[in-house]
């Protein structure tokens, strides 16, 4: 008798066995078609659709197994259509495609820039909050064109499976402070707290012939000009969203300065050139650091509320075409930090002044400071940051500590040189 | 009650009433608690943890009198028959319904979240296949597994506060009151039963080693609780600020599938199982504890025997609304309001009748 129950406890044990598989979830690797990328469009004709292009990658492309044919596939594959939204989009793919589509490591949502200014953006974009496959980490990309083109054209040559491609791209991105933190977490957090500017990654594989100010830096994507044989693709510079809907794009440089002045952002490898205080012809390339935390003082209860800002950086000289002596001269040494301080205030003013008189409210995360400023919600809420950050005054010091001159300090003298 | 039982020491009693309550942070409860008070959500578990010294105190004093009486007999000596009937009987309805209504949250987590197309009643009926089964083998059991498993929930359930705490910004706790103080107050103590099934675990007493270990296990337990909660709610609003956090139905399961541990994605497929180890840990308690009650209530001197039909009563009830995270959602909330008087006046009443009938003294 006990040998019977504890045979048929064995069995049980295997019945148990079925409910592992995940029941009626249970999913094969190889019959899903991953969907690393989502690109949203306005449909051509009819408001209530949704252009949805998907990219699906191939896993198996790319790996050290080789064998059963796998590795002649291609890496990833595109498709793109109308449907009502594209949650539900999942099953018309199915008319051509014979896997299953999952969003299961879905990155990224490519929305065109045409889409992105469009009112009705934010309906679109919060179905992605219905989907529990959808993650809120996943990143948004705002393209120039339509994403069908982008994602076609876009096919890097030495990383070819997409979702490596663009994990190591976002991350490098953020890294340099040219690709803003753009998650669809932050997105839906500053949408609703309405009171900061969001901003996304910008990409193009359009080249376009102007550009947008004089100095290298000065470009969005499609206006870095460069030679070889790579990628058409650029990703640089930010859109600026307001409330949820696109209202502009930022320069590189920018988008810099909108990490350096943002408290929650640390760039580490901010690489950028300054006019050279000791000859004007030359521009000085450097590392530029947030040392410290970035100090901000808020003053919100007078008449004209004022903000006070001190970020401390350290700037690491990479080039000297002037040639000019720092190592054992203090007084040179002076000017340039000097002459830093001021080129970086002036930057930092004048966006601070094209936020104020443009967007009508700042990139920089500053509300969440403000906010310590209230013991309520109510109180916050009827202070309006949105109505009131124009008008307010904003005082930015910018505190530099010269870094290392580089490898080897010292620069022969021009005039000895040429003597 | 059969005395004959197995009884459970000191550290199985705490770990089992951390799993209890403690799972509570990973269901609707910070949803119902947001709601309210926006981002000072996080002050409720501390503000009710302090209000709540209170009753458990007077309780504890009561029923601690009575040498190793559980809650049942308490009530039935301090208020006769008629009345401590009702109130055992009241007492079961709730936690009945409660019991109903978690599990029914709890399927709908696990159907909106992680398997979406297995069908809720499949869901349910598996969920509640194990809780009948750990409840079957009797309160000695649910306890040991409870030790044996603590460990590795307190573990990973820190992991994913740290990484959500590392992955947020301490900014937007501010402004630091919310909706208001006083506002906050008033809030946070109408959701006062959230440590309501405190007053529960009192049936308890006889099957505790003893009584003096009970006391001890209860305020260490408390005192984990209020502290878990307190952390995790506060690390909710660091992670998705007031106005998002406000629209989650279950932020638990939205931290993890968002937070990332370095190369890691994905990591909920980690943080899933343990969740589920509790979650069936906690119901197996709630069903043994509905099965005293029951048993007690209509003469049932083998309750056990009614823990499976009660467990098949509870799928059929549960999968009766419609739409339930929305549903259910707002007869929790209903039920937080009304049980949370009954479980701070309960205990005063107690005590004042004890104190009447000088039973205290003793």
């Amino acid at each position: 008798m006990i040998k019977l129950i504890s045979i048929v406890k064995f069995i049980s044990l295997f019945v148990l066995l079925l409910i592992l598989g995940g029941c009626w979830d249970q999913k094969e690797t190889e019959e899903q078609a991953y969907v690393i990328a989502i690109g949203l469009d306005k449909a051509e004709e009819s408001e209530n659709l949704v252009k949805v292009t998907y990219l699906i990658s191939n896993p198996e492309a790319g790996t050290a197994a080789v064998g059963g044919g796998s590795s002649s596939e291609p890496p990833r594959e595109i498709i793109s259509f109308e449907a009502e939204d594209f949650v539900t989009s999942r099953n018309l793919a199915n008319t051509v495609i014979a896997k299953q589509i999952t969003y299961d490591i879905l990155q990224i949502i490519v929305v065109s820039e045409d889409f992105a200014r469009d009112d009705d953006f934010v309906r679109w974009i919060y179905d992605a909050t219905k989907s529990m496959e959808i993650r809120r980490d996943s990143k948004l990309l705002i393209t120039k064109e339509d994403t069908l083109t982008f994602l076609e054209i876009n096919q890097p040559k030495l990383e070819t499976r997409p979702h490596e491609y663009f994990k190591m791209l976002f991350a490098r991105g953020k890294e340099t402070a040219m690709l803003p933190v753009s998650d669809l977490n932050t997105f839906f957090r500053i949408t609703e707290a309405d009171a900061d500017l969001f901003l996304g990654i910008y990409g193009t594989t359009e080249k376009s012939e102007k550009q947008h100010g004089k100095e290298p830096d000065q470009v969005i994507a499609g206006e870095f000009h460069y030679e070889g044989e790579t990628n058409p693709t650029e990703f640089a510079g930010a859109a600026v969203f307001k409330e949820g809907k696109m209202i502009d794009v930022i320069t590189i440089e920018d988008t810099r300065l909108a990490f350096l002045l943002n408290p929650t952002m640390n760039g580490v490898d901010i690489l950028a050139s300054f006019p050279d205080p000791f000859d004007e012809n030359y521009h000085i390339s450097t590392r530029v650091n947030k040392i410290s935390d970035i100090k901000i003082k808020m003053d919100l209860k007078k008449e004209q509320p004022e903000i006070n800002v001190t970020l401390p950086v350290s700037i690491d000289l990479l080039s000297n075409h002037s040639m000019t002596e720092y190592q054992l001269n203090e007084q040179n040494k002076e000017k340039l930090k000097k002459s830093f301080e001021d080129t970086l205030e002036k930057l930092f003013k004048d966006f601070v002044k094209k936020t104020q008189e443009e967007y009508k409210t700042e990139p920089f995360g500053w509300s969440l400071i403000a906010r310590k400023k209230f013991l309520t919600i109510p109180e916050w809420e009827d202070f309006d940051w949105m109505k009131t950050y124009p008008d307010m005054k904003v005082n930015i010091t910018v505190n530099v500590e010269l870094g290392s001159f580089g490898r080897q300090g010292g620069l022969p003298s021009l005039e000895e040189v040429r003597d | 009650m059969e005395e004959s039982k197995g009884k459970i020491g000191l550290k199985e009693f705490i770990v089992l009433t951390i799993i209890m309550i403690g799972t509570k942070v990973a269901d609707d409860t910070p949803a119902i608690l947001f709601e309210s008070l926006h981002n000072a959500g996080w002050m409720a578990p501390l503000i009710n943890g302090i209000i709540a010294i209170i009753p458990i105190y007077l309780l504890i004093k009561v029923v601690t009198s009575y040498d190793r009486k559980g809650l049942i007999h308490v009530t039935n000596d301090l208020f006769g028959k008629f009345f401590g009937f009702s109130i055992v009987f009241i007492l079961w309805v709730f936690l009945f319904s409660a019991l109903i209504i978690d599990t029914a949250i709890y399927a709908d987590i696990i159907t909106s979240v992680y398997y979406i197309k297995t069908p809720t009643i499949i869901i349910y009926g598996v969920l509640m296949l194990v809780c009948a089964y750990g409840a079957k083998r009797g309160l000695e059991q649910i306890g040991s597994v409870a030790y044996l498993t603590y460990p590795y929930l307190q573990l990973t359930f820190f992991i994913a506060l740290l990484l959500t705490i590392t992955q947020g910004n301490v900014h937007f706790l501010f402004p630091l009151f919310g909706p208001g103080g006083w506002e906050v107050l008033k809030e946070s103590a109408l959701k006062l039963s959230i440590y309501g099934d405190l007053l529960y675990l009192f049936i308890l007493i006889p099957y505790i080693s003893s009584t003096k270990n009970f006391k001890k296990g209860t305020w260490i337990a408390f005192i984990i609780i209020v502290l878990n909660l307190t952390i995790a709610m506060a690390s909710y609003v660091f992670f998705f600020d007031y106005n998002s956090v406000m629209e989650l139905n279950y932020p638990y399961h939205e931290v993890i599938r968002t937070i990332t541990g370095g190369f890691l994605t994905n990591l909920e497929t980690f943080f899933f199982p343990f969740w589920i180890i509790a979650s069936i840990v906690r119901f197996a308690i709630y069903l043994y504890l509905t099965a005293i009650l029951f048993g007690h209530l209509f003469k049932i001197k083998h309750f056990e025997y009614v823990i499976p039909t009660l467990a098949t009563l509870i799928v059929f009830i549960g999968v009766i609304p419609e739409s339930t995270s929305s549903t259910i959602f707002q007869l929790r909330q209903g039920l937080l309001s009304i049980s949370t008087p009954v479980f701070f006046f309960l205990p005063c009443l107690m005590w004042l009748v004890a104190k009447l009938k000088g039973v205290t003294k003793k």
